[in-house]
């Protein structure tokens, strides 16, 4: 939430210097109705994210002024010079605040009070001339209207089981004005005497507010035979503003006696005086203190703000680059021109670190991500009815963007089943004598080039027979159909699958998880369960880092190049090719058994063999599968780029990459080879 | 998922009058006929509030209001009783029993609505 805090400022600064440009065109040309437009809606956004990031007191504060503007906007009202100059001097002291939200700084909180009061007439208004007189008047405005009370309030014991809840009367106290709430436990015993049911705690609350104190005290009218109440006015101005006040009075701890309200009323009295003397200082210091705090947190933020798509355009720009030095490179090689060579090693090093450079660009932490899980979780829980503990590891984990965006979509999905179908209900999950609270862990960490993403739950597992009976019953699979354990469980990712015996809202129709396998796939990653009965669920997605650029083995069938992604290489053998055994499509190597696939056989090549073939292992899911392929040319980074509309019918091969001649290289896709392989296979053997 | 409010009153006009403006208010409402009727819809779960009259055949909402302080699922519930100027005195009954408030008849809808929020959010 910190980061994204940092990103809310960084944003708003940026407004408010557009909302600035705005102004300054508003001030030479006051009818320019687009500027107009512009400052409303600036300052719309500015609210709406002040609000999303709990900044309450500037988003109270914008939606005042933004009120004036659109009584602008609909004509209702002449944009005056007045209003102007109040509009920049919020804006300075929105910049000062946007560090200072609760307004812990007395000097900002009355800067903030007296703007407050001034917009408000600015908008209740009716013509331009009274603004003079009530600016000058501003001052005992403020001290008429706002009042400071005191307000001792402790529940009886038993209020909670009348069904009241005391902290939403504190909570409304909040809506009505500036309030100081000092919760009060001296009545708490010791843990063991405790009875939950029981309230033990009373508050003592300040509140500036210009609600008059029947208000106040209308608050409490449910509960006013449940409780002691004493509500009295201590001041006829704000005193939550004075941080001295503060300081003295509103001491936070839970066993401090209540306050007496005659050392109140002495100090009040004391600091009207004080404050008569120093008024006239006081307003001098005020603005130097302002720019200091300006200037100390403007330094502190380091970084800035670049849209994406000119980031998409760096990418493309050096993928190109990195092809165009594959051909130098090509050239150089052959040249046999030293100077070249040594000028084309410098630009591929260069070529590299700038890759390396802008690709951590476009990479972002997944805790972006997770934050939005939390609150999803946290409202889907609560609709269920279940208490869930969530956490999340790893977030600091990057990842690119753009698969980050097309990620959040499938984990929220596996989210809401475990939420909905893997954690049982509390009386259930006592019954199996497990903690109410169920637990779900998200966790995303490196391994290789790849990032995993990890979702578990401690539920109740999976039940195999259940998936497998539901399959026969959809029709998905035949009755007598021999399959492992693991093969029923890929069974959730079919089409059209669903074992929750009451479809709810939350995790739909069973259309899901297809669809999330889907979406993984198309970011060229996998996602595998495991799952134990009563013990929980676990699903974990393996995605690459990055998708335009992979380092990848360069190899040639027949005449024709291929790129196997390095990330899947395991080993390469090089055989001779009357040992291959290809009767039973296994191979051995250093002893163990591989199955073993000829890609020449699977491509239909023709071209001569040659003698001496190579295979290469390839790691797919958990076992180990060797490929048969004529030469390997090398290692080789490859751009990705997408092949054509006319190829989207096959999927064994998910992209093509330009070579340093201008030769064309496919990517294959090793995983799709094999299982587009199995598919076929199995199919002659059933009809044999 | 919306929050749900039982609402207990004899009067089928007053639960229809209610019941429209709570659900209008985006809240999910079930309605019971007397507090006979209100206690046995307990069964149901995620109640969030009760609204209850207090003159009511086979069983009236004082009484309501004692069972539902005794029930294992309910007994933090709020509940808000319909009282009329002239019951004072069974409002504060009411009140002893454990209700959480009231609402004056005649009342508007809205400001029902406004002592709702203010109870349960």
């Amino acid at each position: 939430m910190d980061n994204m805090k940092h990103i809310y400022i960084e944003e708003a600064k940026e407004l408010f210097e557009s909302l600035e440009k705005s102004l300054l065109v508003l001030e030479k040309f006051p009818n320019d109705k687009t500027a107009i437009s512009e400052v409303f809606r600036i300052m719309h956004t500015i609210k709406g994210s002040s609000g999303m990031f709990g900044y309450t007191n500037i988003t109270q504060f914008l939606h005042n002024l933004e009120t004036i503007y659109d009584l602008i906007r609909n004509e209702k009202r002449q944009l005056s010079k007045e209003i102007l100059d109040v509009t920049l001097q919020s804006l300075d002291h929105l910049k000062v605040i946007i560090h200072d939200d609760e307004l812990i700084f007395g000097n900002n909180k009355k800067k903030h009070n007296e703007l407050l009061i001034t917009i408000e007439f600015l908008i209740n208004e009716n013509g331009a001339e009274k603004t003079e007189s009530i600016i000058e008047n501003e001052e005992a405005v403020s001290s008429l209207e706002w009042s400071t009370y005191y307000i001792k309030f402790i529940p009886s014991v038993e209020i909670l089981k009348k069904g009241t809840n005391p902290l939403y009367l504190i909570d409304e106290l909040h809506s009505l004005g500036e309030c100081i709430a000092l919760p009060r436990m001296k009545e708490l015993c010791s843990l063991e005497l405790t009875d939950p049911s029981c309230c033990y705690t009373a508050w003592e609350v300040f509140i500036a507010s210009n609600s008059s104190i029947e208000t106040l005290k209308e608050v409490f009218v449910f509960v006013e035979n449940e409780c002691t109440l004493t509500v009295s006015e201590i001041a006829p101005f704000n005193l939550i503003a004075d941080k001295t006040f503060c300081n003295t009075f509103c001491s936070n701890t839970l066993e401090a006696d209540f306050i007496n309200t005659e050392d109140i009323n002495e100090w009040v009295d004391n600091q009207i005086q004080n404050e008569n003397k120093q008024s006239n200082s006081k307003a001098i210091t005020v603005p130097k203190h302002y720019t200091e705090i300006i200037n100390q947190k403007e330094k502190s933020i380091t970084s800035i703000r670049v849209s994406s798509d000119k980031l998409d355009e760096l990418m493309g720009i050096v993928s190109e680059l990195v092809t165009t030095q594959a051909g130098l490179k090509l050239l150089a090689e052959n040249t046999n021109n030293m100077h070249l060579d040594a000028f084309s090693e410098t630009i591929e090093k260069l070529t590299r670190r700038l890759r390396d450079v802008s690709f951590g660009m476009t990479l972002i932490p997944v805790n972006t991500m997770f934050g939005r899980f939390q609150r999803l979780v946290r409202d889907i829980s609560y609709d269920l009815n279940k208490e869930i503990d969530f956490v999340t590891e790893g977030g600091e984990t990057e990842l690119d963007k753009t698969i980050i965006e097309s990620l959040t979509d499938p984990l929220m999905h596996i989210l809401r089943n475990c939420l909905d179908h893997g954690i049982e209900n509390a009386e259930e999950r006592k019954k199996k004598g497990k903690s109410p609270k169920g637990k779900i862990t998200l966790k995303a960490y490196y391994s290789g080039a790849s990032v995993y993403i990890q979702v578990s739950d401690d539920g109740k597992g999976i039940d195999l027979d259940k998936i497998r009976s539901k399959a026969i019953e959809k029709g998905l699979i035949q009755h007598d159909s021999i399959m492992s354990d693991k093969e029923i469980l890929e069974l959730i990712y079919a089409p059209g699958f669903s074992t929750a015996e009451k479809i709810t809202g939350v995790s739909g129709r069973g259309v899901g998880m297809d669809v999330v396998k889907r979406n993984i796939s198309n970011l060229h990653g996998e996602i595998s369960t495991e799952t134990e009965i009563d013990q929980g669920s676990k699903f974990s997605i393996k995605l690459p880092l990055t998708l335009s650029i992979i380092d990848g083995l360069l190899v040639k069938i027949g005449n024709v190049f291929y790129i196997i992604p390095l990330s899947v290489v395991d080993k390469c053998y090089e055989v001779k090719r009357n040992e291959l055994d290809n009767f039973n499509k296994l191979i051995v190597f250093d002893g163990n058994q591989i199955p073993f696939l000829d890609l020449r056989v699977e491509f239909e090549v023709h071209e001569k063999e040659p003698l001496i073939q190579h295979v290469i292992v390839v790691n797919n899911e958990d076992r180990k599968v060797g490929l048969g392929i004529d030469s390997i040319v090398g290692e080789y980074q490859a751009v990705v780029k997408p092949l054509g509309k006319h190829y989207n019918g096959q999927d064994y091969i998910s992209g093509a990459t330009i070579l340093g001649d201008g030769t064309i290289a496919l990517v294959l896709d090793s995983n799709r080879i094999i299982k587009r392989y199995k598919i076929n296979h199995l199919r002659t053997e059933e009809l044999v | 998922m919306k929050k749900r409010i039982l609402i207990i009153d004899d009067s089928e006009s007053i639960r229809e009058l209610l019941g429209n403006a709570l659900e209008n208010a985006g809240y999910d409402v079930i309605k019971a006929i007397d507090g006979k009727d209100g206690v046995s819809k307990l069964e149901e779960p995620n109640i969030f509030l009760i609204i209850s009259d207090l003159n009511m055949p086979q069983m009236d909402g004082i009484e309501v209001i004692k069972h539902l302080r005794k029930h294992p699922v309910y007994q933090f519930t709020p509940i808000i009783v319909l009282t009329t100027e002239s019951q004072e005195a069974k409002r504060m009954e009411a009140k002893e029993a454990g209700a959480t408030g009231w609402m004056t008849k005649p009342f508007n809808t809205d400001k029902l609505i406004t002592v709702i929020k203010k109870i349960i959010r």
